[in-house]
C-alpha cells in the first residue's frame, strides 16, 4: 500500500540533500589548493635545521638511491640550471620556519610562483616530494659536517 | 670476522660452481643473492651494489666494514649481519672486482691495495 507519509519524508530528504548540494557549489573550493603543513612540502623539511650539505650528505647514505637519482637527473641539466638549483635551495635553507611555510604555500597556490621550475620540473625533488625520505634524512643531518661541497659532485 | 670468512667461502663457491653466466651481470647478481635467501627488486639490489662500489672508490665508505653496514641499512629489516656480508662478497666480484682487496683485508689477510691508478709516486712523494 502506498504511505504517503514515508513518501512525504523521502521528499523532504531529497530537497535537504540538493540544498546541501547548492550550498557546497556555492562555496569556494579555493581551500582544495592550499597548501598545509605537509605539502607541498614535508613538515620535517620546513622544521630541519641542517644545512643543505647536511641534509644532502644523510640523504646520500639512508635513500641512496633517490639520491643517486636526483644526482643523475641534475647532472644532465645545463650548467646555468645546475646553479641555479643549488642557489635556489641554499636559498631556502637561509629561511627560517615561518618563511619556509610561506614559501611552501605560494608554490601551493601559483604554479608559477617556482620559476626555477620552469627550467627543471623535478629541480627539488630531494627536498620536497617524498616525505620518508626527508624523514629519513632530517633524523640524522645533524651528525654530517655542516659545509661539504662533495654532495653535488657526487657524479663526477 | 666469521661473518667475513663465510662471506668469502661463499664467494669462493659460488665460483667454483662455475654456475651459467647471463648476459646480463645484475641477473647473475639476482641469482646469486637467492642462494643466500637475499630477494627484493633486481635493479634496486644492483643498483645498491654499484653504489656501495661507488662509495669504497671514493673513500667513503673506508673499507667493508663501513661498506657492509652501508649494505645492511639498504636491505629489508630482517636481513642479517651475515646476508649483508654475503650481498657485499658477491657484489664487489661483480660489479667492482678492483676492490676485492677490502674484503681480503677484512678477512685479517695483509693486502696491499692496487697501484695508484695515477701513477707511482713521486721521489719526493716517496717514504723513507
Amino acid at each position: 500500500m502506498f504511505n504517503l507519509k514515508r513518501s512525504k519524508l523521502w521528499l523532504r530528504a531529497g530537497v535537504g540533500a540538493l540544498a546541501t548540494g547548492a550550498v557546497l557549489a556555492t562555496t569556494p573550493a579555493l581551500a582544495a589548493a592550499d597548501s598545509t603543513d605537509n605539502y607541498p612540502i614535508p613538515n620535517r623539511m620546513l622544521k630541519t635545521t641542517c644545512t643543505v650539505d647536511q641534509y644532502m650528505a644523510a640523504a646520500r647514505d639512508t635513500s641512496p638511491v633517490y639520491y643517486e637519482r636526483y644526482m643523475i637527473d641534475y647532472n644532465n641539466r645545463p650548467a646555468d640550471v645546475q646553479q641555479g638549483a643549488r642557489d635556489r635551495i641554499s636559498w631556502f635553507f637561509s629561511l627560517d620556519y615561518p618563511a619556509r611555510r610561506q614559501y611552501s604555500e605560494n608554490t601551493a597556490t601559483n604554479v608559477y610562483y617556482e620559476q626555477m621550475a620552469t627550467r627543471w620540473g623535478n629541480w627539488a625533488k630531494l627536498f620536497f616530494n617524498n616525505k620518508g625520505v626527508v624523514a629519513h634524512a632530517t633524523d640524522v643531518c645533524n651528525e654530517y659536517p655542516v659545509s661539504d661541497p662533495s654532495v653535488w659532485t657526487w657524479m663526477l | 670476522m666469521k661473518a667475513v670468512t663465510i662471506a668469502l667461502a661463499a664467494v669462493a663457491v659460488a665460483l667454483g660452481l662455475a654456475a651459467p653466466a647471463n648476459a646480463d651481470p645484475d641477473t647473475d647478481f639476482t641469482n646469486a643473492l637467492h642462494t643466500h635467501g637475499i630477494y627484493g627488486q633486481k635493479d634496486y639490489n644492483a643498483w645498491i651494489a654499484k653504489i656501495a662500489c661507488k662509495r669504497l672508490d671514493r673513500g667513503l665508505d673506508k673499507d667493508a666494514f663501513a661498506s657492509a653496514e652501508f649494505v645492511s641499512d639498504q636491505l629489508n629489516r630482517d636481513t642479517s649481519t651475515e646476508q649483508a656480508w654475503q650481498f657485499l662478497g658477491l657484489a664487489i666480484p661483480i660489479y667492482c672486482p678492483a676492490k676485492q682487496y677490502v674484503l681480503q683485508q677484512a678477512a685479517g689477510q695483509p693486502v696491499a691495495p692496487p697501484a695508484d691508478p695515477s701513477g707511482p709516486a713521486l721521489p719526493a712523494e716517496q717514504a723513507g
